[in-house]
């Protein structure tokens, strides 16, 4: 018979604490990789870190889009375990309602002032009110039946979703990329910092986006509904219990996401001055990293993970070429599912915000 | 005869080498020690039961003697081999079998699929021989199936339920299936984690009948977790007391069910 | 309880005629009439190339069926195994290395050509064990994932596949400038299969294409047919159904999902061999998202796990892709005096049908026995619980 060792009794507990250290540690390593990376390359080609600096104000600009389609999967997630892969699709369908309405309105570029302002805060609200009225309204008729249904059955209705919002978008603006009037003048830059532009287009990202995060926070933290989102994530049967009404509840996750869908795409619409029927699928895929990144079904995290999952995006069109950034983020993706699948914020448990 | 109230068959705690042994096996789950140092053994042919109160840590030990879990601290070496760090399909080839306190059948599967499944271990197939049906193949197939009807008939399950889906099976052949399942696999050691839950008693009793032909007949040792008081007395040689992840008792059933110990870890303290 | 629940109650073995189970007739029946529907059309008529094509799809789905199926993991990326066939095709069976000059069992005015030309069928096992190692490879990393993740990495190894195949005509990730895959001009010509003793292959003869993926359909089926009902088709059973009490019963869970990827990848790979002849170019427009779930639909549409309804799901979609939306529909509008193309809403009918069928009925048109228990009892799932820690 083998002899069996008799250990001492040290606290292995420190054991588990170190190998989270370890696990959180190593995906901030490799986020850190590209941008490292090339900031040496510029010290040495360059001599200083301007352009660099620049990538990554523009991934932060980009971030915030992402980070605002990024909240619609973290929610719906963390309160269904469902990835609504119409999402994306539902964001592009924004950015073509926000490109019609500038159309309708009469906004161009020569339209001043005060009218441009206006005409842009209608077209966002009625963005982000179409877009909700579309995510509550699928959640209603395609996800709802099958809440008790193997997890592949919504998750194929999803899919089909995304096909049939793709198709729409089709049919409405054509297949090729649509130029969007520059309305807001996105490149002009108005101010420089550290040798770093900053342009109109990060300043309308900046102000559109912080205060809907802002909003949002504390919305489901400390609003009621907030709290029902947050306690039918955790355990519906509980919240059922307690007398929360769990299916409108649900219904009003997928309205919020719906809303910073909508917004994200006129936001979209006007900095990337370009819409395309098959941008949602790219963008939903880029938005999913995040909110992965960041730890799905936390709120802080999926903005947390648009801003860096925007940072590398910016890297990587920059210095290693657009073909090879969807790659590269999946890649990404991959890495963080199979090492650490709670991303940077999550914990393994069913939770909102 | 009932025979759940009379001391079992030996009166002295059982000596002879053991099956399993375990020691100073811990577990922690972050800041919480689910199983403290325990040390512990099974001896060949013998009927042994863990008990404790809710939350003691007995389903938790149970998954790290299966490999379920792996200890924090500690061993465990099961017929001379040290299995703690195996996974648990290695141990099962080495001849520990399990049932689940909530019974884990393979609900799509008929009853003989289940226990097929449970001979995995046991048969040879390969990819190629499947697809092609070796005679060697084709043997081991039918000895499976013939051995799987067999099994079940063993632990009471009717011809004509052999090949009804298992969910819908009664409550009462499901577990009898299970422990089929577990049987397939030829062990040497079985795992039985609360096998009379739900049962009335005379259910109960045959399963405590059944438990000992298993260990005269099939030559195993049978290690449970139970709640049941009548069948704990009534089947075991050795009980193991756990409360709160330590051992806190161990002997002969009369000894251990008086210890002042025990009675206070089930009742709380007294006076 | 409907009768279809009965059925799933007890599983009976097969009714039988004297010593032949009406299974056995029906198969044999099914396969002669595929073998001789050839000659009531045309040799170069359209439906022909459709036939063939639904066929190169069954053998997709029956690959596909193995991983979702039987193993029940959600494979998004199966595209990528019909690139890896494909391609291997193209490298091996074209002039794309004009500077090699390989010959291996193809007709003498191959053999005067640059490039690597090897016979399809010794392409073939290349491509499988290629594809096969590419799937264990692609699943290893899924292997202690909960089934939407193992989705979502499963889509983002098709799209990295897929990404590769467009980018990779200088240099992959930007490394190097060797081509790999020519990007979106992609390799054309591609040889034609050539089966000894058997007429040429042309462009305008299409029986011999039609019967050796027959024949290829048919070695699939049959493999398919023994794995299920071997010791590792019930292993896959019990594995999709509760990964702790599989590997509690002794299933070395982890060989046993690589296997899983590892076959219906290698199905894939070969299917993928055929069409890139068959279509005489490779390409990395052939090779989106969309066909995952193409396939995945199949699956679906027919029953998940069984055979037969997934044989049946392939055919139905494929000419109804090839067929019924372009020829059938697109006169529809004009009749109704609408001014589209229907062609253009294929995504949209394929998304709205995909929708429609999770809504009214998931189990598919011929559902499996154990799925459809699986659906009534709402059983199953695979999830790995957050309980299990086991290594490897």
């Amino acid at each position: 018979m083998e002899s069996a060792s008799i250990p001492a009794r040290p606290s292995r507990a420190r054991g588990e604490v170190v190998r989270e250290f370890i696990s959180r540690f190593g995906l901030i390593a490799i986020l850190l990789i590209l941008p490292v990376a090339y900031g040496i390359q510029d010290l040495q080609d360059d001599g200083d870190l301007s352009r660099l600096a620049t990538n990554i104000k523009d991934g932060l600009s980009n971030g915030a889009i992402w980070a605002l389609i990024a909240v619609g999967y973290t929610l719906v997630y963390g309160i269904i375990e469902l990835i609504n892969f119409a999402h994306g699709d539902l964001f592009m369908l924004g950015s073509f309602v926000a490109y019609s309405l500038m159309g309708t309105i009469g906004l161009t570029v020569a339209t001043g002032g005060i009218g441009l302002f206006l005409g842009l805060l209608l077209i966002l609200l009625i963005a982000m009110v179409a877009c909700g009225s579309l995510n509550t309204m699928i959640e209603r008729v395609a996800y709802r039946p099958l809440r008790s249904a193997p997890k592949l059955a919504p998750l194929i209705t999803a899919v089909g979703f995304s096909f049939i919002l793709q198709n729409v978008g089709l049919l409405w603006l054509g297949g090729s990329h649509r130029g969007v009037p520059d309305l807001i003048e996105s490149q002009e830059r108005f101010t420089t910092i550290f040798g770093v532009p900053l342009t109109h287009g990060d300043l309308l990202a900046v102000v559109v986006t912080v205060p809907l995060f802002f909003v949002l926070l504390n919305y489901i933290n400390f609003s009621r509904i907030g709290r029902a989102m947050r306690a039918t994530a955790q355990d519906p049967q509980a919240a059922r219990l307690m007398g929360i009404n769990v299916d409108t509840t649900i219904a009003f996750t997928f309205l919020l996401g719906g809303l910073m869908a909508g917004a994200a795409g006129l936001i979209y619409a006007l900095y990337q001055t370009d819409v395309w029927f098959f941008a949602g699928f790219t963008a939903g895929l880029i938005a999913f990293t995040s909110a992965v990144m960041g730890g799905i079904g936390n709120l802080k995290g999926a903005i947390l993970g648009g801003l860096i999952i925007g940072i590398i995006q910016q890297i990587s069109d920059n210095r290693i070429g657009t073909e090879w950034t969807p790659a590269i983020v999946f890649g990404y993706l991959v890495l963080i599912l199979v090492f650490r699948p709670q991303g940077l914020l999550g914990e393994q448990t069913r939770e909102a915000g | 005869m009932s025979t759940s109230e009379t001391t079992p068959e030996t009166t002295l705690p059982p000596q002879g080498p053991a099956i399993l042994e375990t020691n100073y096996l811990t577990k922690q789950f972050g800041g919480l020690t689910a199983v403290d140092g325990v040390s512990f053994r099974v001896p060949e042919r013998s009927i042994v039961s863990i008990i404790g109160p809710n939350g003691a840590g007995k389903t938790t030990f149970f998954n790290m003697l299966t490999g379920l879990y792996k200890p924090t601290l500690g061993t465990v070496v099961f017929d001379g081999k040290n299995v703690t760090m195996k996974r648990p399909d290695q141990i099962t080839a080495l001849g520990v079998a399990r049932t689940f306190q909530n019974i884990r059948l393979f609900g799509t599967m008929s009853a003989v699929e289940n226990v097929l499944v449970g001979q995995h271990a046991r048969m040879r197939a390969t990819v190629f021989g499947s697809i092609f049906r070796t005679p060697r193949v084709r043997r081991e197939e039918r000895n499976a199936q013939d051995k799987a009807r067999e099994v079940l008939s063993y632990v009471g399950v009717g011809k004509r339920r052999h090949d009804d889906a298992a969910s819908y099976l009664s409550y009462g052949d499901q577990r009898r299936v299970e422990i089929a399942r577990a049987l397939a696999s030829d062990p040497k050691l079985l795992l039985l984690d609360e096998p009379t839950a739900g049962m009335n008693p005379q259910e109960s009793e045959q399963l405590t009948g059944f438990m000992r032909k298993l260990r005269d007949e099939r030559e195993l040792a049978i290690l449970l977790i139970e709640h049941d008081m009548k069948v704990v007395m009534g089947v075991s040689e050795q009980v193991t007391v756990l409360d709160h992840g330590e051992k806190i008792a161990e002997g002969e059933p009369t000894k251990v069910r008086s210890d002042p110990k025990v009675v206070e870890a089930y009742l709380g303290k007294q006076g | 309880m409907s009768t279809l629940a009965t059925r799933a109650r007890t599983f009976k073995p097969p009714t039988r005629i004297g010593k032949v189970s009406t299974n056995l007739i029906l198969t044999i029946a099914v396969i002669v009439i595929a073998a001789v529907l050839p000659f009531f059309y045309d040799s170069g008529s359209g439906f022909m190339n459709d036939a063939t094509v639904a066929l190169i799809y069954v053998v997709m789905a029956l690959g596909l069926n193995i991983v979702v199926g039987f193993a029940g993991l959600l494979d998004l990326g199966y595209v990528a195994f019909f690139a890896i066939g494909a391609y291997t095709m193209g490298w091996f069976g074209s002039g794309f290395f004009s500077t090699a000059d390989i010959h291996i069992g193809v007709s003498e005015q191959l053999s005067n050509l640059p490039g690597i030309h090897i016979n399809w069928l010794l392409i073939l096992p290349i491509a499988a064990i290629f594809s096969a190692f590419m799937g264990a490879l692609l699943g290893f990393p899924t292997l202690r994932l909960r089934g939407d993740y193992i989705a979502i990495v499963t889509l983002a190894f098709g799209e990295i596949i897929g990404r590769i195949a467009v980018n990779s005509d200088e240099g992959v990730f930007g490394i190097g400038t060797f081509n790999l895959t020519n990007g979106r001009s992609g390799i054309t010509p591609v040889d034609k299969i050539d089966i000894p003793l058997v007429d040429r292959f042309t462009t305008l003869n299409l029986r011999p294409w039609y019967w050796t993926a027959l024949a290829l359909a048919l070695v699939i089926l049959f493999i398919n047919f023994r794995l299920r009902d071997s010791r590792i088709g019930r292993a896959w059973v019990a594995v999709r159904e509760d990964e702790v009490a599989a590997i509690s019963m002794g299933i070395p869970t982890v060989r046993v999902k690589l296997l899983a990827y590892a076959m219906g990848a290698a199905m894939g790979g070969m299917a993928g061999t055929f069409l890139g002849s068959f279509y005489n170019t490779v390409n990395a427009d052939q090779f989106e998202f969309s066909f995952s779930i193409f396939v995945l639909a199949m699956i679906i549409l027919g029953g998940l796990g069984s055979i037969w309804g997934v044989v049946l799901g392939a055919i139905v979609l494929s000419f109804i892709n090839t067929n019924l939306i372009p020829d059938v529909l697109n006169g529809v509008p004009g009749k109704l005096g609408l001014d589209f193309d229907l062609t253009e809403l294929g995504f949209g009918i394929f998304g709205f049908l995909l929708v429609i069928m999770m809504v009214l009925r998931p189990q598919g048109l011929i559902p499996e026995r154990r799925h459809m228990v699986e659906f009534e009892e709402g059983i199953g799932g695979g999830d790995v619980e957050t309980v299990v820690e086991t290594r490897g």
